[in-house]
């Protein structure tokens, strides 16, 4: 099973709700993501 | 969260990425022990003379529509260009309408919504020509007219357009050079192919959203679009996964809602071509309706078209154009058409009526008697 760090490349909507369901369920994962432009979470 | 970070390439067997900062202009390995490519989609740009010029948008992130806002608010445009009429051209040139430019739309094929039959595709054509959009249909872009780097016009096989502006709404390809790098596998039209859970062929590596193939629940075949409906709940399924949960996306029936100004377009399911590429037999009927009882105020048109398999009555999909209160009614439709109802089944359905909201037999309900007497 997954463990460790979680990395995520892309910080829209696929990435953020994976990124916020996963620390929701395991607080103790790290969780990075990379966004390439500026803006965030804009249509998720 | 990092923004302003680019991945620039994924060390699947080293279980690493490698990052640079936009700002500083460095770069780093950053390792994980699960990885989320959550890349996106992006804009086709056709490689024709001109291409690269100022004035030539693409419009599929906040940054993007934030540009074009502020060349409009520049106030020195007043003619534009929308190339391609699905989704993002229709959505384009409302806008561009409401801020009182003069907007022409040209879309390669014989009709706008290519995803809806010709038929319906037809009422949406004629809604954009009410509002003010002038249409060429059944051309093609040849060519960017340019003057000193900037868009000047567009030339097609049949004419020129002088242009402020150009939109290209051509549909998107999904980011994924980045995984092809990697050797992750890739499916339908070049997105990562995925499993229910939405792992990836290469261990470790996950992926979500427009980048990510999806599953047609009623073609039964791989399928890619690019929504942000089917993006949140591929994110999600990926991240109860990665948080040690279970959790499976099944696929998408391929449901879309979108209005140019006054009227709704909408659509779920196959489409007539689509029906007939999987070598199925079909009925269909198209309907007009009323969006709530017809003596009542507010009351708008509404077309519903339905098809259903020939002989079973299995519902295929649906598609409806129509005033306010009409686009929403596909939602139906598609719950229908992911439970796997006949129409027969559909003509049962215990649906919401009084006058301000719908007529005693709902639009969609009627189209499905309608479809239901032919079969």
């Amino acid at each position: 099973m997954p463990k460790e760090r979680l990395v995520v490349i892309g910080g829209d909507a696929a990435g953020m709700s994976a990124a916020s369901q996963a620390k929701r369920r395991r607080p103790e994962l790290e969780i990075v993501v990379f966004e390439r432009g500026p803006h965030t979470s804009y249509s998720a | 969260m990092r923004i302003l970070h680019d991945v620039e390439e994924i060390d699947a067997a080293k279980r690493r990425v490698h990052v640079r900062d936009l700002k500083s202009g460095k770069s780093r390995w950053e390792s994980y022990g699960q990885l989320l490519i959550a890349t996106g989609a992006a804009p086709i740009c056709p490689d024709l003379p001109g291409a690269d010029a100022v004035d030539i948008c693409g419009v599929n992130t906040l940054a993007s529509g934030m540009e074009i806002r502020s060349r409009l608010d520049k106030g020195n445009i007043k003619r534009a260009v929308v190339v391609g009429g699905g989704y993002i051209g229709l959505e384009m040139a409302e806008a561009l309408v409401m801020n009182g430019l003069e907007v022409s739309l040209i879309s390669r094929p014989p009709q706008v919504m290519g995803t809806l039959d010709e038929d319906m595709g037809a009422l949406v054509s004629q809604a954009l020509r009410d509002v003010g959009v002038t249409l060429y249909l059944d051309e093609e872009l040849t060519e960017f007219e340019t003057k000193a780097g900037k868009v000047t016009g567009i030339v097609t096989d049949k004419r020129n357009l002088p242009a402020d502006i150009v939109i290209l709404g051509l549909g998107v390809r999904p980011n994924t050079a980045l995984a092809a790098a990697a050797g992750i596998p890739l499916g339908e039209k070049g997105s990562i192919r995925v499993n229910e859970r939405m792992e990836t062929g290469t261990p470790g590596i996950w992926a979500a959203g427009d980048c990510a193939e999806s599953f047609h629940l009623i073609s039964r075949r791989p399928f890619y679009v690019a929504l942000g409906t089917v993006a949140n709940r591929q994110g999600r399924v990926a991240g109860i996964n990665l948080g040690g949960g279970y959790a499976t996306f099944p696929g998408v029936t391929g449901t879309a809602v979108t209005k140019i100004c006054h009227v709704e377009v909408a659509r779920t399911g196959l489409q007539e071509q689509e029906i007939a590429a999987l070598g199925l037999e079909h009925v269909s009927a198209v309907i007009k309706s009323r969006t709530r009882a017809g003596y009542y105020p507010g009351s708008g048109d509404i077309t519903v078209k339905l098809l259903a398999e020939r002989g079973s009555g299995r519902l295929l999909g649906g598609q409806i154009v129509g005033m306010e209160g009409s686009a929403k009614r596909i939602d139906t439709v598609a719950t229908a058409l992911q439970a796997g109802f006949t129409v027969e089944e559909m003509i049962n359905l215990d649906l919401g009526y009084a006058p301000p909201f719908s007529p005693v037999w709902d639009p969609v309900v009627t189209a499905a008697r309608a479809v239901a007497k032919k079969l």
